[in-house]
């Protein structure tokens, strides 16, 4: 075998390496300082992910490592998002560090960090291989996250369970890309679409194990994304994990499995996006999976009593309007894929943030809790409104611009192609959804608004939960007023997936 | 010579006793195993189709598979060692405070 | 039926009979045993399908030290299953373990033969220069040159794995929590181990 060395474009990766190495200085900073300081390793975590935006911005496009690394706007504008909402993260995780991790605050900055680097190199992966490893990097320090309050009960029930889920999950989508590896004899995913195409032609009956394929690797990163059936982890695990991780997993983690998915199936799979390949027409299976997901999620999280349940309900449900965004596989669907992640992780982290400081002070993430919570912390309550409305999808903020273009993208695909006529009927059912949406996110601002006693808690701030606050908030007001610079951007996502406007 | 699509359907015999076994052991530890034991179905099919397509990327895929596999299963050996000391127990029948 | 065939189908039956033994043990050690016994057969496997080095690490990395780290744990638990496992159906139980042991050495027997066996195909292909199918160069060279990339990435996975693991495993000891290292004697944990 004769095998030439590839070209490594090593500069292309300064982000992800910059940020790894910092990870390590963390952990190392932490432990020979023998875990004295409270904040420091915060700081230094949130200082390192700031470094690695910025670096991000100076890194150009192009392939590094043979074709396996590729830095391209889809790259560049997930690897903003996974910064982003670690950043918020690890910002509202101050509170904690003070009484429930005492121990390994190095650890858990490096642990986020770490999951961070590989959402960003998972997102860079132009190849089978690489993108599952990637996709290992990301969850596996999650399980440990998730279970880090070691002496409470929920927290490493909530580890255990995303564990198994996670393990199984990671085997279920192994199995599907050793088939989709079989049929097309690559792991390059551009490769992969013409050998499967030609596969699909030559042989007839590859039918059966393409099917197979196709929802062993759906299931695989539905667990991720948490698309019905693959939901049932989701309000456990975010109920019993330390808030700021519940946070990176709604955010972060949700946008890895995006964009790993459409990276195997916008990119990959791409022939098989159309009426005619009927049985093996995924897009009406993640047509199926989005309805399931908008209807469940909506539905069940009204009847929720914890705020991290009906919050983990309510981004199951946020997860089925993006998956729109995907079926539709056009260049306005792609855009608004990424302008509705962006704007959900304003809303979203900044959420998880006001839910972080509520639990910081009272100890509960009941929704009684925050009953007459307006009279006694007004900023608390009117950005954690702001953000719940943004969530239902209520204008002028960032949230309804994200849900116009996805339900636009949807009426064009239909449209553009007669064959996709049953897009209206996603676009319709995802409508009506919104309306119940409105309503369990208006109870809570009911909760804190209308409740006839004042709270007895009144809420305190750090500085880094309240930075996490005002940046949700600017960022929803902002690009829902002005949102043409991140479409604009978002829109090069379309063409770094070869789809032409 | 045995055909490769034979080693195939027994990939997909193991895979699947892996996955009942996900789905009925109730101890937390056999569950490991069977996903293990779903890995190297994967693996197997992996392998299989190298040699049918006579390349042998599918075998750098099972070199680092197998690592993955390594990792995952000391994260996983030392939550159960916390939850264990946490409860006492590794059945996942008593881990229902939250309702699952 | 030639030898081949006679070796699939034996490590086929060996393979899925352990594997469903696995599931079907209340006893989480033999469970373990069970999925090493799979592990074997499915390495053999391997070997037929022209593998050899990763049939080798399968069974030294995987079945010698990733189930010995299951067995371990399950040591250190001290977990026994279910406590009435002696008096439950011995004589079914000594004789699948007969059963399965009888197999298992028949197999290994195979396999030396077909050590043989496939020595002399190798030999008689090397002519057409066609070996090193799955050899260790052949999986080297891959894995530092087209693959690179991902096998980098496992890099940083493991180091993540072992500070999560070492987060996780650690047993955390109030009074002295600022120090750096805790000490903890064996015997300690041994005893905390028994419950």
């Amino acid at each position: 075998m004769e095998f030439a060395f590839p070209e490594y474009n090593l500069r292309l990766m300064a982000p992800e390496i910059f940020l790894f190495l910092w990870a390590l200085l963390i952990i190392a900073y932490d432990v020979l300082t023998k875990r004295k300081s409270e904040t420091t390793a915060g700081y230094l975590a949130l200082a390192g992910l700031m470094i690695t935006g910025l670096i991000l911005g100076f890194t150009g496009t192009g392939h590094g490592f043979g074709n396996m690394f590729v830095s391209d706007t889809a790259a560049k504008f997930f690897k903003i998002i996974f910064l982003g909402s670690a950043f918020m993260a690890i910002g509202s995780s101050f509170g904690i560090m003070r009484e429930k991790i005492v121990n390994h605050r190095g650890e858990f900055y490096g642990l986020i960090l770490f999951s961070t680097v590989g959402m960003m190199f998972l997102s860079s992966s132009n190849e089978l291989l690489s993108l599952y490893i990637g996709l290992e990097l990301t969850t596996i320090p999650l399980f440990v996250l998730a279970a880090f309050f070691k002496d409470d009960k929920l927290s490493v029930e909530a580890g255990i369970k995303y564990f198994i889920v996670g393990a199984f999950s990671s085997a279920l989508l192994l199995y599907g890309i050793s088939f989709l590896y079989g049929l097309s004899g690559t792991t390059d995913l551009v490769q992969m679409k013409i050998n499967i195409a030609i596969t699909h032609l030559t042989f007839q009956n590859i039918g059966v194990i393409l099917i197979l394929a196709i929802v062993l690797v759906v299931a695989g990163i539905g667990f991720k994304l948490s698309l019905p059936p693959f939901h049932q982890w989701v309000p456990d695990v975010y109920q019993g994990s330390p808030t700021p991780v519940a946070a990176f997993l709604s955010v972060g983690s949700k946008a890895a499995g995006l964009i790993a998915f459409a990276k195997i199936f916008v990119n990959g799979l791409f022939a098989f996006h159309h009426p005619d390949m009927a049985p093996n027409d995924w897009g009406r299976l993640v047509a199926l999976l989005a309805v399931a997901a908008m209807i469940l999620g909506n539905t069940v999280a009204i009847r929720q009593t914890n705020i991290k349940r009906m919050l983990g309900y309510s981004s199951i449900a946020q997860v089925g309007y993006i998956m729109i965004g995907i079926v539709a596989m056009n260049a306005l669907g792609m855009a608004a894929m990424g302008f509705y992640i962006f704007a959900y992780m304003f809303a979203n982290m900044g959420a998880f943030a006001a839910v972080a400081i509520v639990e910081d002070k009272t100890g509960s993430c009941e929704i009684s809790t925050y009953s007459g919570l307006a009279r006694t912390s007004p900023l608390l309550s009117a950005t954690f409104a702001v953000f719940l409305l943004s969530l239902a999808g209520i204008p002028p903020l960032a949230g309804f611009m994200a849900k116009f273009y996805i339900f636009a993208a949807g009426i064009q695909a239909a449209q553009h192609d007669p064959g996709l006529y049953w897009m209206y009927w996603l676009v319709g059912i995802a409508l009506l959804t919104t309306v119940f949406a409105i309503y369990y996110y208006a109870n809570i601002i009911k909760q804190m608004y209308f409740a006839k006693e004042p709270s007895p808690h009144k809420v305190t701030y750090n500085f880094p939960a309240l930075t996490v606050l005002l940046i949700g908030l600017a960022g929803l007001f902002v690009f829902g007023i002005y949102p043409e610079p991140v479409l604009h951007f978002a829109s090069g996502i379309a063409s770094s997936f070869g789809i032409i406007p | 010579m045995v055909p490769v699509s034979a080693y195939l359907i027994v990939a997909i015999v193991l895979f699947g006793i892996g996955t009942v076994g996900v789905l009925i052991s109730r101890n937390m530890i056999v569950m490991f195993m069977c996903i293990e034991l779903m890995l190297n179905a994967a693996n197997l099919a992996l392998i299989a189709f190298s040699r049918s397509l006579e390349v042998m990327d599918g075998h750098a895929f099972v070199f680092l598979v197998l690592t993955v596999a390594a990792a995952e299963a000391a994260v996983g050996l030392a939550i159960v060692l916390a939850i264990y000391r946490n409860r006492e127990t590794i059945n996942i029948d008593r881990f229902s405070i939250l309702k699952w | 039926m030639s030898l081949d065939t006679l070796i699939f189908v034996i490590s086929v039956i060996v393979a899925v009979f352990s594997a469903t033994m696995m599931i079907v043990q209340r006893n989480p050690i033999a469970s373990v045993l069970y999925l090493i016994v799979s592990l074997v057969a499915q390495a053999v496997l391997y070997v037929q399908l022209g593998a050899l080095f990763l049939g080798s690490i399968l069974i030294i990395v995987y079945a010698g030290a990733i189930l010995v780290l299951f067995l371990f744990i399950i040591m250190l638990l001290n977990l026994r299953g279910n406590e009435d496992l002696g008096e439950k159906s011995p004589l079914v139980s000594q004789a699948t373990k007969f059963i399965v042991s009888i197999l298992f050495v028949l197999e290994l027997v195979f396999v030396v033969r077909s050590g043989y066996v496939a020595e002399s195909i190798a030999t008689g292909v090397a002519d057409t220069g066609s070996t090193g199918f799955g050899s260790v160069e052949d999986v080297a060279l891959l894995l530092f040159t087209r693959y690179l990339y991902p096998f980098e990435l496992t890099s940083i996975l493991l180091l993540a794995a072992i500070v999560g693991a070492v987060v996780m495993a650690r047993r955390e000891n109030r009074d002295i929590q600022q120090s750096m290292f805790v000490e903890q004697t064996p015997s300690e944990t041994f005893k905390k181990g028994q419950g």
